[in-house]
């Protein structure tokens, strides 16, 4: 039974190589996975913010961070001020989330994990919807609770940073 | 004379239902196993087939394979996963295939044990690719044990039985 098990992998590779080479979006068998690479609109815009500059903007009060993870992980704990807007349920709270925020307003949405795309996929929504200056704070809530900046708990806030 | 065939003649209808409740018993419940872990690898491999690319985004997001891996795990898994899936729906190279299904299960089911626990909040990538499938949770968890323990009882119908020869 080894041989079949070997020859069942073998023709999911030969196959998979096979359509690979010849489908019109062919995958490269390498890509360059790298966070920053990741962030980049299909327009080239640049997605992503530091920390440095996520800070800045969050004591200046000059703008609104979105909590793109569950209601649940929000409600456990969020940057302060933040409005949540999960992911999973975007387009039903939209409306409600991105209350009294003007187009141009900058807006920085985060989640948890480096690999975590939940913010950046609501931030390319968030650009669609006609929100021109969005940004992703990449790990963003791990990376605040790290170095101890301002948090809190609850689902009260729908006020904005 | 007379007794022996009135004995027999209760006897060997009762043992013919005994051995057709067996029959039913010992290979209905493995076909039925395999055709549904076979449907769901069909499916599953089915539609990152079509999306290699989503597929390859959702491999990277469990922080599991280093990166040279992802590309091509994206490009080899789903084929894995759809051949494999025919060849339990079509009782095919039986042994090999059951304990393929059982080694990706346990995988599958690892790796989101593995991210649930380490609070990785990110979609599963199991039936579909886009990140609007819901996030990995306990409900993912769930359903990959009960897959796992379709595979597992396959494994022991395949090998274990004692009706193996009618489902080999």
């Amino acid at each position: 039974m080894t041989w079949q098990i070997q020859a069942i992998i073998l023709i999911a590779i030969v196959v998979g190589l096979f359509v690979n080479h010849f489908r019109t979006d062919t995958l490269s068998l390498k890509s360059d996975w790298s966070i920053q690479t990741r962030e980049i609109t299909t327009e080239g815009q640049r997605l992503d913010i530091s920390l440095a500059q996520a800070k800045k903007l969050f004591v200046e009060n000059s703008a609104i961070f979105i909590d793109a993870r569950s209601p649940e992980a929000y409600a456990a704990g969020h940057i302060a001020g933040a409005r949540s807007l999960p992911w999973d349920d975007a387009e039903q709270q939209f409306i409600e989330a991105t209350e009294n925020i003007s187009s141009d307003t900058m807006i920085i949405t985060y989640c948890d994990g480096e690999t975590c795309n939940l913010s950046h996929n609501l931030a390319l929504f968030l650009l669609d919807m006609g929100f021109s200056n969005v940004r992703v704070f990449i790990n963003g809530w791990t990376v605040w609770v790290k170095r101890n900046l301002p948090v809190e708990k609850g689902n009260a806030s729908l006020d904005g940073g | 004379m007379e007794d022996n065939n009135q004995k027999k003649a209760i006897l060997t209808p009762e043992k013919g239902i005994q051995v057709n409740k067996n029959w039913d018993r010992n290979r209905t419940l493995p076909l039925f196993a395999s055709l549904i872990l076979g449907g769901v690898f069909v499916y599953a491999g089915f539609v990152k087939i079509l999306h290699p690319a989503s597929f390859a985004e959702a491999v990277y997001r469990y922080q599991i394979l280093p990166d040279i891996f992802i590309n091509l795990t994206a490009i080899v898994l789903p084929w894995l996963e759809f051949f494999l899936g025919i060849f339990l729906v079509l009782g095919f190279w039986m042994p090999g295939s059951v304990i393929l299904s059982n080694i990706l299960m346990v995988c599958f089911l690892g790796a989101s044990i593995f991210n649930v626990l380490r609070g990785l909040d990110i979609s599963c990538g199991c039936f579909s690719t886009g990140a609007v499938e819901s996030s990995l949770d306990i409900w993912t968890i769930l359903r990959d044990t009960f897959f796992l323990a379709t595979a597992v009882f396959l494994l022991y119908a395949t090998f274990f039985s004692k009706d193996k020869t009618k489902i080999l």
